[in-house]
């Protein structure tokens, strides 16, 4: 339905292509340069990060895929 | 009966009489003309800055010929994870700050060993201590020191794993559990001490001896951090005295002495003390861990979900694959509908952790699969079905992770059930605990950035039929070398005694990521494998134009017999064959090459070997003073090759990690461990040993050579599950802490009286 | 402090030498006379790797000077060959596997061989008895008390 969705920043595709890959590829990565993105989108990577590791659920990985994904559409024609 | 000759036959070990005559030379030994004696001047402060150190009253001492500091070093700050420059921060001789107590900061080089170490009390460090930081929750805080520049709330890595639709999953579920567990870490504890010898000379060339699990490994990150041509370093690997994960990366002892020998063009020797291996070499990573997991009331699984914190300790080392591997191995050998780990690897001002045999999966097993055990008890269904219904099986797909191409589980589970059967009810002092668990048999990945294949071997024939073979793959007491001749032997078609095996020694082997992650058997084997098989076709080649037969038949070599398939009647003697090949090459001796990479083969691992383990265990009510009496472990490893190697490292495994689950215990304080001895800290000893039968479980696994998986490091991973699962069994207390220390037991039994009364 | 002269027998050959008196045994097994094959693997005299035999007794090296072993026989695992032809216990350990990395391996031999000469027909309470004292980190014991156990069977009997 919806093409894969590459990573904004190294556009690396990401496992299967969904956002949530995505996000798990940016958290994973945690380099400077996808921090650095995360910051730019007025997230904290690091307050995610620690959310994500001490509360049950998958919450920080969806906020950071939505903002994938809005800046999917942002890019496409 | 078995249709190979060598394969899985009683073959002694080929290093077996250096051995059992003291003759067998470790770098402990080496002794080199003209060789200085080094020592390293280490930490006090777990966390502190270096404003200066004042070597000029040790340079002065008489017999000490040199003293080195992080300002006599190219400063480049180093790790094995070369791919990702991000980790790889650390510099062994710091010049900066120190960031736990024992990190070097120094080095001397003297005529004795005794100079030397009188010369450290003569240096004088200035430190401006910093605050510290121990446990990893305490290191995320937002007032928590910064252990490494950029890393924000000293958040070293962080992996996640996930598949399915873990919420749904959990909807499905009738019955969810929640726990948390600790575990802690491990000291490798080999015989042989970190120890090495270095030997620069004025032709530029760098000559090492390291005890070390990869010389490859040594020589590409020595290349690194000297500023030196990898080729230009020669990695020299005599025997090893264990290694169990804690000697592949560089430790003190080698880049000291490099760095001293560099400086002094002499041969300089490190060999760390018992305490200083306990302090200053990194451990098994000590981990926390919050597990959910949801089933259905038949016992179904459907959804997990994990959160691990690792205390990393004060740098990456090979830190993050055990935060990778645990959280995949935590879900083995179930298949879940929905599965999720996040794992975070935190800095603290502790001895940094790493890899140790097993690399994250005795910790996964000991959380997994005691929550399994209580669950089962909770819904009241046997464990050992409820267990069977959920297992892998061959063919099944771990998604988007890995194909299982071969798996023994369920005749492991036919196995322990008979003898737990067999055994009938026990006195009422014992009890059985059982664990499963899974493991890998080589990783794919390459975060070392070697441009080389993972394993490469040569096998050259000589006129009189005796066969060199030279691999990269590391003996470290494991048995390499004998199961990679007895490969050699049976593909090539002669006996393990014309093979004479090289390894060790990076100017005359070949690249080989070394002993580590249960790759050797698979991923050298293979190689080795390819190479003979390669040499045998150029004999071959030649008896088939001798022998003229038709297009139809197929000749090989069996026994040192060179025979039509179809007819083995007929043959001819291999060493005939060999004297006229070489003629036939005009003199040429015969080379065979073989190499493995793992291509395709899914994101951990081209193979994973299966266990199920249960241990009958005595407990001391009064005490809490645990007794192992009994053991069964049912174990596929594909086809085994060694047959005493693999005995030998089953029983090994098992001793390791029973000491995992109730023996050895790391005590920290400040930053500082408390037992750095072999008073102390307890290894298990020939008293506490039970019996260690093993029921073997035939499978073939395609990606093997003759069908092998790993052997030895998946049998690390169930013991300290099964002790927990005995106590639970023997007085209904969870035991959310390994090791299992005596006092957890007795208080865990005080808390449930107390309850119990309190419920009255 | 003063170098001292020293005879010491090892493997029943005689050595002279010149020593400090506060040198352990097991250094100067390994350093002046170069027998490497006992090692060291703590400080605490607790690990069992420096074990030789002193008038058939299993003593650690570690924890006695070589001066106390001037006049007494001591036996290291070189010792076990002779001419070649490997003792029953290294036979033994070859064909039961009873090693791995090799390290603890020469003191277990020697702990071995004492308990032998102390209890030719050992029990394996005894024999884990005998061995307690010498950690392997690799074998698991196992390997080793039946190696003992296949000597004191007879299986190596000389003819």
């Amino acid at each position: 339905m919806s093409e894969p969705v590459t990573c904004p920043v190294c556009g690396k595709k990401a496992k299967t292509g969904s956002a949530i890959d995505c996000a798990r590829h940016m958290f994973g990565t945690g380099d400077k340069v996808h921090r650095a993105w995360v910051e730019a989108q007025g997230l904290s990577f690091i307050d995610l990060l620690i959310e994500q590791a001490t509360t049950p659920g998958n919450k920080s990985y969806i906020v950071l895929a939505e903002v994938i994904e809005k800046a999917q559409d942002k890019s496409r024609p | 009966m078995n249709k190979y000759s060598v394969i899985n036959t009683h073959v002694h070990n080929v290093d077996g009489i250096a051995k059992v005559t003291g003759r067998a030379v470790y770098t402990f030994d080496v002794k080199l003309p003209g060789m200085l004696y080094g020592k390293i001047l280490r930490s006090p402060h777990p966390h502190a800055k270096i404003v200066s150190i004042d070597c000029g009253k040790a340079m002065e001492f008489p017999g000490v010929v040199g003293v080195v500091t992080g300002k006599d070093t190219l400063g480049v700050k180093q790790g094995i994870w070369r791919r990702y420059q991000d980790l790889c921060d650390e510099q062994i001789l710091p010049i900066d700050k120190v960031r736990y107590i024992g990190e070097p900061v120094a080095a001397v080089a003297a005529l004795t060993e005794e100079i030397a170490e009188q010369a450290l009390d003569l240096i004088d460090v200035h430190y401006e201590v910093l605050p510290s930081v121990y446990e990893p929750l305490d290191a995320i805080k937002k007032e928590a020191p910064e252990i490494h520049e950029g890393f924000e709330r000293n958040m070293n890595v962080t992996r996640h794993i996930e598949w399915g639709d873990v919420e749904a999953a959990f909807e499905e579920a009738d019955y969810i559990r929640e726990d948390w567990f600790k575990c802690g870490g491990q000291a490798h504890m080999c015989m042989e001490t970190r120890a090495a010898v270095s030997s620069y000379t004025p032709e530029g060339k760098l000559t090492v001896y390291h005890s070390t699990q990869s010389p490859y490994y040594t020589q590409g990150l020595l290349a690194g951090v000297l500023g030196l041509k990898e080729g230009h370093i020669r990695v020299i690997s005599p025997y090893v005295g264990g290694g169990f994960g804690g000697k592949f990366e560089l430790d003190g002892a080698v880049f000291c002495s490099a760095v001293l020998s560099m400086k002094l063009c002499r041969p300089v020797k490190i060999v760390f003390t018992r305490e200083e291996d306990f302090i200053a070499t990194k451990r098994r990573t000590p981990m926390s861990y919050y597990v959910r997991t949801g089933v259905k009331k038949d016992g179904t699984f459907c959804a997990r979900e994990a959160k691990v914190f690792t205390n990393g300790g004060a740098y990456t080392g090979m830190g993050a694959t055990a935060l990778y591997l645990t959280g995949f191995f935590h879900s083995f050998p179930y298949r879940w509908k929905g599965y999720r780990y996040d794992g975070y690897r935190v800095y603290t001002n502790t001895l940094p952790s790493s890899s140790m045999r097993g690399f994250g999966a005795p910790q996964a097993m000991f959380c997994s699969e005691q929550q399994i055990e209580w669950i089962a008890a909770d819904l009241g269904l046997d464990p050992i079905e409820m267990r069977r219904k959920n297992a892998h099986y061959e063919g099944y797909e771990v998604p988007g992770q890995a194909t299982i191409a071969s798996c023994g589980i369920d005749q492991c589970f036919d196995e322990i059930q008979k003898w737990i059967k067999e055994k009938g009810p026990l006195p009422s002092n014992r009890s059985i605990g059982i664990s499963a668990c899974g493991f890998m048999s080589g990783g794919i990945f390459n975060w070392f950035d070697s441009p080389y294949a993972f394993s490469s071997a040569v096998v050259t024939i000589n006129y009189d039929g005796t066969v060199e073979l030279h691999v990269g793959a590391q003996d470290i007491g494991q048995g390499s070398n004998t199961t990679m001749a007895i490969i050699c032997a049976e593909a090539l078609g002669v006996k393990v005694e014309d093979i004479k095996v090289h390894s060790g020694d990076t100017d005359h082997c070949p690249a080989d990521l070394g002993a580590w992650g249960s790759r050797q058997t698979l991923m050298a084997g293979n190689a080795v494998k390819m190479a003979a098989e390669d040499a045998k076709k150029q004999l071959l080649e030649f008896a088939y134009a001798q022998s003229g037969s038709n297009i139809i038949y197929d000749l090989d070599i069996k026994e040192r017999r060179v025979h039509s398939i179809a007819r083995p009647e007929r043959g001819s003697d291999y060493f005939d064959l060999v004297k006229k090949v070489l003629r036939g090459k005009e003199g040429q001796r015969i080379v065979g090459r073989g190499y493995y990479t793992p291509h395709r083969k899914g994101m951990i691992s081209p193979a994973y070997s299966y266990m199920l383990q249960g241990v009958e265990v005595e407990i001391d009510r009064e005490t809490g003073k645990i007794r192992l009496i009994d053991s069964l472990t049912a174990h596929d490893c594909g086809q085994p090759i060694n047959h005493l190697g693999l005995i030998g490292q089953l029983e090994g495994a098992f001793s390791m990690a029973a000491g995992y689950g109730y023996l050895e215990y790391m005590p920290y304080e400040d930053g500082k461990l408390m037992n750095p001895n072999l008073v102390d800290y307890k290894v298990i000893r020939a008293t506490e040993m039970p019996k260690v039968p093993v029921a073997e479980i035939d499978t073939y696994e395609p990606a093997g050579p003759y069908g092998a998986k790993e052997a030895g490091e998946g049998l690390t991973n169930p013991t300290a599950a099964a002790i927990g699962n005995a106590i639970f069994h023997a007085f209904g207390v969870q035991m959310k802490e390994c090791p299992i220390r005596p006092e957890m037991i007795v208080n865990a039994l005080k808390e449930k009286k107390a309850k119990e009364k309190k419920g009255n | 402090m003063e170098k001292q002269p020293l005879k010491l027998t090892v493997n029943g050959r005689e050595y002279e030498l010149y020593i400090n008196p506060k040198a352990l045994l097991v250094e100067v097994i390994r350093d002046h006379i170069g027998l490497t094959g006992t090692k060291r693997g703590c400080e605490t005299v607790s690990c069992g790797a420096c074990t030789v035999m002193i008038d058939d007794m299993a003593v650690k090296s570690c924890s006695i000077l070589a001066v106390q072993a001037e006049g007494r026989h001591v036996r290291t695992a070189e010792g076990l060959e002779v001419n070649g032809k490997l003792a029953p216990i290294q036979k033994a350990f070859l064909d039961h596997g009873s090693y791995q990395c090799g390290f603890c391996t020469p003191g277990m031999l020697m702990s071995c061989e004492a308990l032998l000469k102390e209890k030719p027909t050992p029990t394996e309470e005894e024999i884990k008895e005998g061995i307690e004292g010498n950690i392997c980190r690799c074998t698991g014991y196992n390997s080793i008390v039946r190696a003992v156990e296949a000597v004191a069977k007879g299986n190596y009997k000389e003819e």
